[in-house]
């Protein structure tokens, strides 16, 4: 192998993008989309009252509620927040996944409370959560921890267990310490199940700002579509909807695009082929 | 083992280091090891010693035990009886100045060449700058030179094993364990990196305990073959391979080499007709 083929190879994946447009999924999806939406639109305004969300009075609504400050505000207070708590819960349910992974006292000792957390819907927490920190963003960002925390714990735990042999041997043989063979070798070795971990905690965490909000009526992207729904602004209301699924879309794709440039051995589309 | 180490010693161009007697200059000493897995006994009454400038080959059937006996000498499992010592140490864990080459590589798929060839560095607590100078060289040493950055994927199965070769010379072994590393790569790649493991071997000869199916491979890098046989198994015959180092493609047209070839060969086999013979009987 010489230089140039690697460097073919590193590249490979790069495709023409017009290419991909024409070929791929994409005028099916187009096809899908438009009918969903003219469907909606059409029943929307044969059957049901006007202020109902239909898609052009959101498409009308947009220019006005993203200037907002009500709403840029509610926005930022509560993404930030979402941030804030997925960033705790990565921390923490790193750490903590990796030593039930790795430890046979400490799975045999948080096995069950973490299985029984991961189980327990975040709503029936919420009321203990607003009595231990008020109405305030405190319970907020309390609730998006412990809705990502566990999805994280049982993910990175089963793919530290799952790590083959070999490659804890060969960190055993070079004589590493253990936190280095975690962090060096364990953490990569599971870094698949770590993202379906953390995708499935950045759903969670969404879920779990908007449901804190709703019920504490503590201000944030949540209450702004509580709110406006109960005042009969559907349109607008779904603007956030909108906002919160592209947080979604855009949190999937900030991962895609690490993985690509900091995990360039992490290569899903090699892997399926 | 009364025989003398290094029979062959005489014979190669370091002639001024005195031919090792036995006892004082070994690396590894191996007494009495036994090994279970809940009922199965994997082997039994191993003993052996490999002198510091000694290669023992080990052949045997698949499944005898040959990587396990390998594990244990690295420290990486613990024998049911017996002791293993090396450096003045007795082995119950890795020690420093052992290294394992791994059957199957042991790459991490997610460090380029450079930062798995300087794994061991770093986890020996080397100092950056002295790893930054010792890294180039074993790249250069097992011809990987601008592949520094290339991971695992990218490399052909003979590149990897080159890797796991520089990762394990690097830090500067005076033991080399060897699992069957050329047994996952073509049989010409196999062949180039057999002469380059020898050829690197001569510039800086160590202790080497070097795993293989290969009969071929097992004389023309052996001192000593050891055959591994045996339900338990155990050292069943200790073949003391008089060819001259350094050995080179020429070793494998002497009509010595075939002989001895043969030997390992009727001694690996010999249970296997028998067991044939009592079938047929
Ligand atoms: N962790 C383990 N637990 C139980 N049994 C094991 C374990 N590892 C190996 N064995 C058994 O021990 C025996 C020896 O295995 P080992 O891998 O050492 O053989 P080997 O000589 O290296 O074989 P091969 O030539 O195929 O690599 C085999 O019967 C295997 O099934
Ligand atoms: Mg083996």
């Amino acid at each position: 192998m010489t230089d140039a083929s690697l460097t073919v190879a590193a590249t490979r994946p790069a495709k023409a993008p017009a290419a991909k447009f024409l070929s791929g999924a994409f005028v099916p999806r187009l096809i899908a989309g438009v009918t969903i939406l003219a469907l909606w639109e059409g029943v929307v305004r044969a059957f049901a009252p006007a202020y109902v969300a239909k898609p052009s009075g959101i498409v009308m609504a947009i220019p006005k509620v993203i200037v907002d400050p009500a709403f840029l505000n509610a926005s930022f207070v509560t993404l930030s927040a979402v941030a804030q708590g997925l960033a705790i819960a990565l921390v923490f349910g790193t750490m903590i996944g990796l030593l039930i992974g790795r430890s046979v006292v400490a799975d045999r000792t948080l096995r069950h409370y973490v299985n029984g957390f991961y189980a327990v819907p975040m709503v029936v927490v919420l009321p203990l959560f607003s009595l231990w920190f008020g109405y305030s963003g405190a319970t907020r960002l309390a609730t998006i921890v412990f809705s990502s925390l566990f999805s994280i714990i049982v993910n990175v735990a089963d793919g530290a267990r799952a790590v083959p042999r070999e490659y804890v041997e060969v960190s055993r043989s070079f004589r590493a310490g253990r936190i280095s063979t975690l962090l060096e070798v364990v953490l990569p070795a599971s870094m698949p199940y770590f993202l379906a971990g953390l995708r499935l905690a950045a759903g969670r965490a969404l879920i779990g700002a908007v449901v804190a909000e709703f019920f504490t009526a503590i201000g944030g992207l949540g209450y702004f579509i509580l709110y406006n729904s109960r005042t009969f602004h559907h349109n607008e209301a779904f603007v956030g909807v909108l906002l919160l699924a592209g947080f979604g879309v855009g949190f999937d794709m900030l991962v895609n695009g690490s993985i690509r440039r900091f995990m360039p051995w992490y290569r899903r589309d090699e892997a399926a082929s | 083992m009364t025989e003398p180490m290094l029979s062959t010693d005489v014979q190669r161009p370091e002639t001024t280091v005195p031919p090792v007697t036995s006892q004082a200059d070994a690396r590894i000493r191996v007494n009495g090891l036994v090994k279970r897995y809940g009922t199965l006994e994997v082997f039994r009454g191993i003993d052996f010693e490999v002198g510091a400038r000694e290669i023992v080959t080990i052949v045997g059937p698949s499944g005898c035990g040959k990587t396990t006996l390998l594990r244990c000498l690295n420290g990486l499992i613990a024998a049911d009886e017996g002791e293993i010592w090396s450096n003045g140490t007795r082995v119950t864990e890795p020690i420093a100045g052992m290294a394992m080459v791994f059957q199957h590589f042991g790459l991490f798929p997610w460090k380029t060449v450079y930062d798995n060839v300087s794994y061991g560095l770093r986890m020996a607590g080397v100092p950056a700058a002295e790893i930054a100078r010792r890294v180039p060289h074993f790249v250069n040493l097992v011809g990987l030179k601008g592949f520094e950055q290339a991971y695992p994927y990218q490399m052909s199965g003979g590149m990897q094993q080159r890797c796991g070769l520089a990762r394990a010379l690097a830090v500067e072994p005076n033991v080399l364990l060897m699992d069957e590393p050329f047994a996952a790569v073509d049989a010409q790649t196999r062949e180039i990196l057999q002469f380059e493991l020898m050829r690197i071997w001569e510039e800086r000869p160590t202790a080497m305990v070097f795993v293989t199916h290969s009969i071929e491979e097992a004389v023309l890098m052996g001192d000593r073959v050891f055959v591994l046989k045996g339900r338990p198994s155990s050292i069943k015959e200790t073949i003391t391979i008089d060819l001259p180092h350094p050995r080179t493609r020429e070793t494998l047209r002497e009509a010595r080499f075939a002989e001895l070839r043969e030997q390992v060969w009727s001694t690996l086999m010999s249970e296997a007709r028998e067991a044939e013979f009592k079938l047929e009987t």
